[in-house]
């Protein structure tokens, strides 16, 4: 049952507006918000600006010349080099390709790849259920094969993305293979969404977000989304993750959950 | 209204509607202060760049959920920038950035030049002497809120204050700001 608006919830306010409030008081404040009161609204927008004086009161530092050209560079103008050391990606996207599938106890690369298709020419004649299995784990090692062209690919580009205040626990990675343009995108500790709601990964390039699909997070609060051909690499610019109606939205309206740039 | 403000908020409706000079114009005229912020909150420039990168860029992406009604075009930004640097700490989970950092933070700031930065400068002291008239509990209580996103049973923990004595010096303060802001 929501508060009623009272000179005490009034008090309570300004410690909100600052962040300070906790425990009896907030979850008090929250409840009585959560009814929709308008008074309160405008009330704490008005101690907001009040904390803008506050910000007001520190000296301005002149951002460096390297800050003002990544962010100018989000408009759409001549993006810079990149320089990931090509060896250092793949590094890590190894290690996030074995985190993200080998704790599942998932397929490894390589031998097991080969392994798995000898033994599926000999049960396929002789078990079928057997084969069925089998043939799960062959698809899975196809994906996970694709995943190495892009991972592995000469000159990955890849990007971190950060989690933002809906998630800031989340994270986030892609990657982009230069030559095909394919990219993959894994993200972690996402939380679970209501029905009426998903996930969208854009991509800005030449300045615009451009919508790179939807997706779904496991129990685990993991995803992982493959987007086949891009744009040119070296034109993303930024990835991020908002919040949309389900099947997506041509540009992101929803709050944006995960964000990185590409450096 | 003021005129600056009149400016941001034109600049803001052409940032909503993706013009690059209209976001370079507002970057120039906003970013050294989310800077300095973001400097005070997260004791490290070369993060305070990073999210100084991550505020725009999310200014861009998101400038059509700009609410004039709500607040003023720097206002926005200068809590986002907040925003986003509490974001960044509450991951690190450090309490000891601002000690290594403090050797950092001195000579960090920009000497001021022109009028703009006069302005600035004026308001600076407006604001510094208005937090001057708090008695140092108070303000000691609100910075703790402001820059280092403590709640008030941390401040308590912090200060070894009484969690009582926290909440009141926090509203005696936010109310004497306001008087004397408005005055």
């Amino acid at each position: 049952m929501a508060t009623p608006h009272s000179s005490r919830i009034e008090e309570l306010l300004p410690a909100y507006a600052l962040g300070a409030l906790d425990g009896e008081d907030l979850r008090e404040l929250e409840e009585h918000l959560a009814g929709g009161c308008a008074e309160c609204r405008g009330q704490i927008d008005l101690w907001q600006r009040d904390l803008e004086a506050l910000a007001d009161s520190v000296a301005p530092v002149e951002p460096s010349e390297m800050t003002r050209a990544r962010v100018l560079r989000l408009t759409g103008a001549a993006p810079a080099p990149r320089r990931i050391p090509g060896w250092l990606a793949f590094a890590a996207a190894a290690l996030l390709l074995l985190a993200v599938w080998g704790a599942a106890g998932q397929i490894r690369m390589g031998g097991e790849v080969r392994r798995l298709t000898a033994e599926r020419a000999r049960l396929a004649t002789r078990v079928e259920a057997l084969g069925r299995e089998v043939d799960q784990a062959r698809a899975e090692a196809r994906r996970a094969a694709r995943a190495l062209q892009v991972l592995a690919a000469p000159g990955v580009q890849s990007v971190v993305l950060a989690g933002l205040g809906p998630a800031p626990g989340a994270a986030g990675h892609t990657y982009v293979n230069p030559r095909t343009r394919d990219a993959l995108f894994y993200a972690f500790d996402l939380p679970p969404l209501a029905r009426d709601r998903t996930y969208q990964l854009w991509f800005i390039a030449n300045g615009k977000p451009v919508s790179a699909g939807t997706f779904a997070v496991d129990p685990r609060g993991t995803a992982s989304l493959r987007v086949d051909r891009t744009v040119d690499a070296r034109d993303i610019q930024a990835w991020a993750v908002t919040i949309e109606p389900p099947g997506g939205v041509p540009q992101p309206t929803g709050e944006m959950v995960l964000m990185g740039e590409a450096s | 209204m003021d005129p600056k403000e009149a400016e941001d908020l034109q600049l803001m409706s052409r940032v909503a509607a993706r013009d690059g000079a209209a976001f370079t114009r507002l970057f120039e005229l906003h970013a050294p202060l989310a800077l300095g912020l973001l400097g005070r909150i997260l004791g490290k420039r070369n993060e305070a760049e990073e999210v100084l990168q991550e505020v725009f860029l999310q200014i861009w992406m998101q400038g059509d959920r700009y609410d004039a009604a709500r607040s003023s075009p720097r206002g926005w930004i200068l809590m986002m920038a907040r925003s986003r640097a509490l974001d960044r700490i509450r991951r690190r989970e450090s309490a000891r950035r601002r000690e290594e950092a403090a050797g950092e933070e001195a000579g960090d700031a920009v000497p001021p030049l022109g009028t703009e930065r006069l302005e600035i400068l004026e308001r600076q002291r407006e604001v510094t002497s208005a937090l001057g008239l708090l008695s140092p509990d108070q303000r000691r209580c609100i910075e703790l809120a402001f820059f280092e996103g403590l709640t008030h049973t941390q401040i308590a923990e912090r200060l070894k204050a009484p969690l009582g004595t926290v909440k009141s010096r926090i509203l005696l303060g936010m109310n004497k700001l306001r008087q004397t802001l408005s005055t």
